[in-house]
């Protein structure tokens, strides 16, 4: 089936009302602007060579500079502080990360002792060899075998869940997936969403009742795949190479199947409408679905997805 | 060479009636396309420019990298179906270059790629219709996109061009004026008034560069708000838009605090 | 050609699994003859003889993606005589990749690609069956070359369809002037000279040499302010139906992702004449394995079924753009 539609007008908000003229003469080269960037909730807007404060009295944060002995935005973003410390958040960026942070990436090559891991951000992030759980027991030391077979592992295209370890001098990153909650990912598939739109919470391993596991990856990446048993996860000295780095799905049933299409969907819509995920928004937002009884892929009706993005925010007021 | 149309008529109009200084109608769209990480299109009268930012991402050869700052690569396209004569240029043409060229040494200075070691910043600029003002519709919407990516900039870059008919300076010329008249360039930063780039094809004598340079950095202030506006409008959508969500309990992340933190109260600036 | 989406295994054997299901279910929930929302607006190059953009699968608000391709025609004189023209006019195509499209590959690579796209494009579009009747102006004189030229702006999967849905798209729209020969009384002296003698030829075809022209003919536009009218047989332009084959299972409209997993593909090219039935233009198997020729036979039948399908809708919505565009252009006159 095939349907044609238009192209949606641009929209009002970045659209811009048409003619400014420019003042035939000196004296209106002025033009009065009221600067009224705060927004109805009290945020406050700025934009790159703004100036923000003195830098003697406050410390320049992400997004700023200083020049002149004054902090200077350098993003268009909300303006934050924290005590002495100004900084501006972009909002659309790619993935910044922190120490602790857990991403999901996929491995873009393999080198010497070493993946390279695509994980949104500045550069590619960086696995070592001994930042993994090598098959044979958690505390296995690595072996010069280790190294001629790593493809075994991880080989390029693998989607791998890990969590931020550290930084190199040059600011990429060094991921770890020694535990068993991280490593290669299976029986499902991956949707991508802008970073900010995934919050730092207290667990970034979401289980759905609908038989649906979550990943949320800090980076945006977002891991959508049937519900892991927890008896699968535990047992340390049953540490089992094959399961752990195996590229094989397990059984997965027509209806398990079906409601990781509709929390895709789900995530689709959400995302497109800039609302932030977290587990109760995905909750509610599956429920309501399941309520409307609609089809999978009506989700991605334009109608369709607006009336849940506003069922959902009805629900929050 | 000189063109049927007169230029600036008795009365003071321009051929498309607009006055000495008046800017045609711009209008911005920077609502995101394909994987890009920033978009901007531009229609600056009848010239048409659409540009798409990827990064700061791993560069795409090593060779190109360097360790302590972020490479910028420019790539124009022009679009054979842009002008009423159709043309097919190729990437290695030496006009589409010499756009690229001029774009790429622009925005070096102002993106602080010294944040993003052996990282790549990649601007793909589109031309979809010309009329005049190539290369500033280019610089104009490359800082939008840019600006849309969250890469951090020292400051705005505006262009504008500006021409001079005997003695008269004309503000924002079309192809037709451009064709006919002396013109040039001028890339200015907004929050210093300072001047990027300046480019210039023909002969001016001097006393009218100094006046086209300084009508010009008038006319960028004009056009740093409306493109403020525009940038500040999306960002205010997006952010609204985020605050649908619940407020949830926030585990803080390690250094940094770019956690949820609310503003306390007004700031003093 | 090389895929251009990595996925893992796992990935891949999760997209295949569910397409052999019963029902089969795809990553997004669509059923293996659903196509992605398309958007389509004509029109879009005011410079352009005619125009299309295309979008296959953009999300809504902030969501972008899609693969999105931008269609425009245009018009050049040619002397048939003495230049590259063709008696009766000529269809050149030509497709770019735009590198925002494909940000990881090099640029060889993206020259490699759409020298493939611009030569499937070419060799449909400009077979003689399908050649319109009003690209002539002067007998042996003078005649029109239309340029096609495309843009891919980004994919996100199912390239082809796409591009000839644009082409399609663009070439409807496209409006040729109209001409009316002019004749000239000139000295008729010596007749024009035997073809075979080339070198003599070219040489006295210089511009100078007004000698020469015999019996003068040219044209001119007697409206310049008319649009022109359309293209003749533009029903005919044809449209692209890729099957995307895995097993047993064919489907539609791939994404990146699918295309990732399910490599073999079947792409054929049909006009629907308005009086006689559907022609296949051109087929193609696309990517690595093999078909059985019974098999062959059904998914062509099956093609042809899904693009008169896809020929109808399109139709219907370039009639929609068409009386949109017209609306608007007279609302706008009224307001003078």
């Amino acid at each position: 089936m095939i349907t044609f539609a238009s192209f949606p007008a641009a929209p009002a908000h970045d659209g811009y009302d048409g003619a400014r003229r420019y003042p035939d003469g000196e004296d209106g080269m002025e033009v009065d602007f009221d600067d009224d960037d705060m927004g109805a909730s009290g945020r406050k807007l700025t934009s790159p060579g703004e100036v923000l404060t003195s830098s003697q009295a406050f410390m320049r944060g992400h997004g700023t500079f200083v020049d002149n002995e004054e902090v200077i935005a350098s993003v268009t973003g909300v303006i934050e502080r924290v005590n002495k410390l100004i900084s501006v958040r972009a909002i659309r960026t790619r993935y910044n990360a922190e120490v602790g942070d857990l991403v999901v990436g996929r491995i873009t090559e393999v080198q010497p002792r070493r993946w390279k891991v695509d994980a949104n951000s500045r550069q590619d992030a960086v696995l070592m060899l001994s930042s993994v759980n090598l098959p044979g027991g958690v505390q296995r030391r690595k072996v010069e075998s280790d190294e001629l077979q790593m493809r075994t592992f991880f080989e390029e295209g693998d989607l791998l869940v890990a969590e931020v370890q550290a930084f190199f001098a040059d600011g990429a990153l060094s991921l770890h997936t020694r535990s068993l909650k991280y490593g290669k990912l299976r029986n499902g598939q991956l949707v991508t969403v802008p970073p900010v739109l995934i919050r730092r919470l207290k667990s970034h391993f979401v289980s759905l009742p609908c038989g649906v596991d979550l990943i949320l990856g800090l980076n945006g990446y977002i891991w959508v795949s049937k519900l892991t048993k927890a008896s699968e996860q535990e047992g340390e000295e049953g540490f089992d190479a094959e399961a752990v780095y195996s590229n094989k799905n397990d059984d997965i049933d027509d209806a398990t199947r079906a409601a990781v299409s509709r929390v895709s969907n789900i995530i689709r819509v959400l995302a497109a409408h800039f609302v932030p995920l977290t587990d109760t928004v995905l909750l509610d937002a599956y429920e309501w679905v399941i309520e409307q009884e609609s089809d999978i892929k009506d989700l991605l009706q334009p109608e369709i997805g607006e009336a849940l993005v506003t069922a959902i925010s009805a629900q929050r007021q | 060479m000189s063109s049927r149309v007169e230029i600036l008529n008795d009365g003071g109009y321009r051929s498309d009636g607009r006055r000495q200084y008046e800017l045609r109608d711009i209008s911005i769209d920077l609502s995101p396309r394909g994987t890009a990480d920033g978009s901007a299109l531009i229609t600056h009268g009848l010239t048409e420019v659409m540009v798409d930012v990827f990064g700061p991402k791993e560069a795409k050869s090593r060779g190109q990298s360097v360790h302590d700052r972020a490479t910028v690569s420019v790539e124009v396209g022009i679009m054979p179906f842009s002008t009423g004569e159709r043309r097919k240029r190729n990437r290695g043409d030496k006009r589409v270059l010499e756009l690229a060229a001029s774009i790429r040494q622009t925005f070096e200075p102002i993106i602080q790629t010294s944040l993003y070691p052996r990282s790549e910043i990649s601007i793909f600029v589109h031309i979809l219709q010309q009329d005049g003002g190539l290369l500033p519709a280019s610089i104009n919407a490359t800082t939008l996109a840019l600006l849309t990516a969250g890469i951090p900039l020292t400051d705005y870059v505006t262009a504008m061009t500006c021409g001079v008919h005997s003695t008269t300076s004309l503000l924002d010329l079309t192809i037709l004026e451009e064709n006919d008249l002396p013109h040039l360039t001028v890339a200015s930063l907004p929050r210093t008034g300072k001047v990027t780039l300046v480019t210039m094809e023909t002969r001016l004598h001097a006393e009218r560069v100094t006046e086209c340079l300084k009508i010009a950095g008038e006319a960028g202030k004009i056009l740093h708000k409306e493109m403020k506006k525009a940038v500040e409008a999306r960002t205010q959508k997006l952010a609204q838009a985020m605050e649908m969500a619940p407020k949830v309990a926030v585990v803080g992340g390690g250094s940094g605090g770019v956690g949820d933190v609310e503003m306390e109260d007004e700031m003093d600036t | 050609m090389a895929n251009l989406t990595s996925i893992s295994k796992s990935e891949k054997s999760y997209i295949q699994t569910a397409l052999e299901a019963v029902p089969p279910l795809r990553e997004d929930g669509r059923a293996l003859y659903d196509f992605r929302a398309v958007l389509l607006a004509t029109g879009v190059a005011p410079l352009a003889n005619g125009s299309a953009r295309i979008n296959i699968g953009k999300n809504p608000e902030e969501g972008a993606g899609g693969t999105e391709i931008l269609a425009a025609t245009k018009l050049e004189v040619e002397t048939v005589d003495s230049g590259d023209g063709v008696d009766g006019g000529r269809i050149v195509c030509t497709v770019t990749c735009s590198p925002a499209a494909y940000p990881l590959l090099s640029m060889n690579a993206l020259d490699e690609l759409q020298y493939d796209y611009t030569t499937t494009l070419h060799q449909v579009l400009s077979h003689p069956s399908l050649h319109p009747r009003n690209l002539g102006i002067l007998p042996r004189k003078k005649s029109w070359l239309l340029n096609l030229d495309l843009v891919v702006l980004s994919d996100a999967g199912n390239v082809y369809d796409a591009m000839f849905m644009a082409a399609r798209a663009a070439l409807w729209d496209t409006k040729v002037p109209i001409t009316r020969a002019v004749q000239y009384t000139a000295k008729k002296s010596s007749s024009s000279k035997p073809v075979d003698e080339k070198m003599d030829t070219d040489e006295s075809s210089s511009g100078f040499d007004t000698r020469q022209i015999p019996s003068a003919q040219d044209f001119d536009l007697p409206d310049y302010w008319d649009e022109g009218e359309v293209l003749g047989g533009r029903e005919l332009w044809p449209l692209a139906v890729t099957l995307n084959i895995h097993s047993s299972v064919h489907f539609l409209d791939a994404t990146s992702k699918e295309e990732a997993a399910a490599p073999l593909k079947m792409m054929a090219a049909f006009a629907f004449p308005s009086t006689s039935s559907p022609t296949i233009q051109a087929v193609r198997l696309l990517g690595p394995g093999e078909l059985q020729h019974a098999r062959l036979q059904t998914l062509l039948s099956e093609a042809e079924r899904f693009g008169q399908e896809m020929y109808d809708a399109l139709e219907i919505k370039l009639r929609d753009e068409d009386f949109r565009r017209n609306h608007k252009a007279r609302n706008r006159f009224a307001q003078r």
